[in-house]
């Protein structure tokens, strides 16, 4: 019996293995083939390397500074998004006001339109404020989705830390802003790590607001990737390096995640 | 001079009112319990005096000095919280210290100050470990070691031994007594346990509903308790307390009748259950009572008698092996034993 659990276990593990991995895979194998192989109507496994998309599309068509441009932004608006969205989730875990909850689930509001809605007017606005093809446009863009993830999550993580931990901080000399930066961030820094990595890897992956703000000067790598569609047919090999180029990171801080979102830490604070 | 609540109120934005007009005073130096029931206040007013919660009108002073709306801090006050409150990423060592980096003491001096304090609370060898790592009794020292490092003027304690198991709670009761009698700082300590209450304190402020009922040595708490709520509140198990009415100095109620010798109207009389005197054969002064139930409580039998409408426990000390429940037995309540109260106040009546 527990075997036959067991097996089913491993099948559906595997399946969903096979699911998540294989476009990955197909996207690397492209980035290796030729345009014959890539555009061939039957799939083709095995074939003769070719290494030529890497720097056609990273040094001749000039795709290297978008790297750069897309870690400057991501790493910006996680930075932004959390300075400003840690003292809020605290204020909102710790403090009694008046329309406490109201304000919280209005950051979650602004999650509710569909980003092509509001990236019209923010264009405008921007453009207004002399901003547009700025990495500031994007990273404030970024930051208007970051900030409420910020502080849904974090607010969590404050909450979790007994009260109790406060007022030890602030009998032991602390002022309310040094309880807050000495004591609160560093227990909730697991959460901060996890959050972080979170707003990274949204701000990374985004295109829409970054290819209406910014689609020029400051874009991003997956902003570069529809400039590789061409009127003679799109260049798959040169998709497919960017594409694996791009998710890299994301594959990195996934097991940065996983590491850190083990919540343990906090749970010593307490015990009864 | 001391400490001095002063008309002390709070009203919570729920509308309980934790603390009613709170009057208390006491010197430096002294180990003082506040004793009451859940909802009495007490853990409001330990948290008045730390600066966690503002009081709604009244003041507090520490000698003479209006501290009332000073930030926590600024105190000089320590505290130890029920759940400990110790920091989860940080060391034994570095959680004792804490207070000192804060306040930035020298350097060489922490090292000191903390393994002093460690070796008094014998924590010496957890210093290295994280608070996850201890047991309730060991977070619990390191708690207190945190409190008393720095030698503030006042250390509260918050029901700090309400998470440890019996004999622990006993063995760290001992201890606190033996460190305030080192220290000589003034302790506050917040519990509605009395046994914990009668043994720690010097003195203690019996707190009912916001009030201050009595504050008082253990001993005059126990013997001349200022209300019916203290005497019923004190003493394992509580007072006897009877209603009842004085007609030309005989106490009655139902089918009891005692000389008492007091003026005419209604009173409450109270007797301790270890006072009540179990006689042998009925004397001129003895009271038949019936037996519903004994408890063998070894080394002491507790007896549940019944006269009418009048129930009574006792608690004897002899053996009793020969007393059969559902009989009746002679009893006398030996007339310096007994306490009157006004029944509608419950204020004591001399």
């Amino acid at each position: 019996m527990k075997r036959g659990w067991r097996a089913l276990a491993i099948a559906v593990v595997a399946a969903v293995l096979v699911a998540a991995l294989t476009p990955y895979l197909w996207v690397f194998l492209t980035s290796f083939k030729t345009r014959i192989d890539a555009l061939s109507g039957t799939p083709v496994w095995l074939f003769a390397p070719t290494f030529e998309h890497y720097p056609q599309v990273f040094l001749d068509k000039g795709y290297l500074p978008l790297v750069w441009n897309s870690v400057f932004i991501a790493v910006s608006t996680t930075l932004l998004s959390l300075g400003v969205g840690t003292p809020a989730a605290y204020v909102l875990a710790r403090h009694d006001f008046a329309g406490r909850e109201d304000l919280f689930f209005f950051f979650l509001t602004t999650r509710m339109a569909p980003p092509i809605s509001v990236v019209v007017p923010m264009f405008l606005l921007f453009t207004a404020l002399g901003i547009t093809d700025t990495p500031l446009a994007v990273i404030l863009a970024h930051s208007t989705f970051n900030l409420s993830l910020v502080v849904w999550v974090m607010r969590g993580f404050f909450a979790d830390i007994p009260r109790e931990i406060d007022e030890a901080a602030m009998m032991d000399g602390n002022t309310r802003a040094g309880t807050f930066l000495r004591v609160l961030v560093p227990l909730a820094a697991p959460g901060l790590a996890a959050t972080a990595i979170l707003c990274f890897i949204l701000s990374w992956n985004e295109f829409l607001y970054a290819f209406v703000l910014a689609a020029f000067e400051s874009r991003t790598l997956t902003v570069g990737i529809p400039g590789l569609i061409t009127p003679h047919g799109t260049l798959w090999g040169q998709v497919a390096a960017v594409a694996v180029v791009a998710t890299l990171p994301i594959i990195l801080f996934t097991f940065l995640v996983q590491r850190h979102l083990v919540r343990g830490l906090t749970f010593g604070a307490v015990k009864g | 001079m001391g400490v001095v609540f002063e008309r002390v109120s709070k009203a919570f934005a729920d509308g309980t009112v934790a603390l009613d007009s709170l009057d208390l005073a006491f010197d430096t130096g002294e180990f003082v319990l506040i004793l009451g029931p859940s909802g009495s206040g007490k853990t409001t007013a330990c948290r008045i005096l730390a600066g966690l919660e503002t009081p709604s009108s009244g003041a507090v002073r520490v000698d003479g000095r209006d501290i009332t709306r000073l930030p926590p801090r600024e105190r000089g006050m320590s505290m130890v919280f029920q759940n400990y409150a110790l920091y989860a990423h940080k060391t034994v060592f570095e959680n004792i210290a804490y207070p000192l980096r804060v306040r930035g003491a020298p350097k060489g001096g922490i090292d000191r100050a903390v393994r002093d304090i460690a070796r008094m609370l014998q924590i010496e060898a957890q210093l290295d470990r994280r608070p996850a790592q201890l047991s309730g009794g060991q977070a619990q020292r390191v708690a207190v070691a945190r409190a008393l490092v720095w030698q503030p003027a006042i250390c509260l304690m918050d029901e700090p031994l309400s998470n440890l198991d019996a004999l622990l709670r006993l063995q760290t009761r001992t201890e606190l007594k033996r460190l305030h009698a080192e220290l000589g700082k003034t302790f506050v300590f917040v519990t509605h346990d009395q046994e914990e209450a009668m043994t720690l304190g010097t003195r203690i402020a019996v707190l009912n509903e916001g009030r201050l009922v009595q504050f008082d040595t253990p001993r005059r708490i126990y013997r001349r308790p200022a209300s019916r709520f203290v005497a019923e509140f004190i003493g394992r198990p509580a007072m006897n307390t009877i209603d009842g009415a004085v007609a030309g100095g005989v106490f009655r109620a139902g089918p009891l009748e005692l000389p008492v010798g007091r003026p005419d109207g209604p009173l409450a009389l109270g007797i301790r259950p270890e006072q009540i005197v179990v006689c042998p054969a009925p004397t001129p002064d003895s009271i038949a009572f019936r037996l519903e139930v004994m408890e063998l409580v070894e080394p002491e039998t507790l007896l549940f008698l019944r006269k009418g409408p009048v129930a009574l426990i006792a608690r004897v000390l002899r053996d009793l092996g020969d007393l059969r429940p559902g009989t009746d037995i002679h009893l006398e309540l030996p007339p310096q034993a007994r306490h009157f109260f006004d029944p509608r106040t419950g204020a004591r009546l001399e």
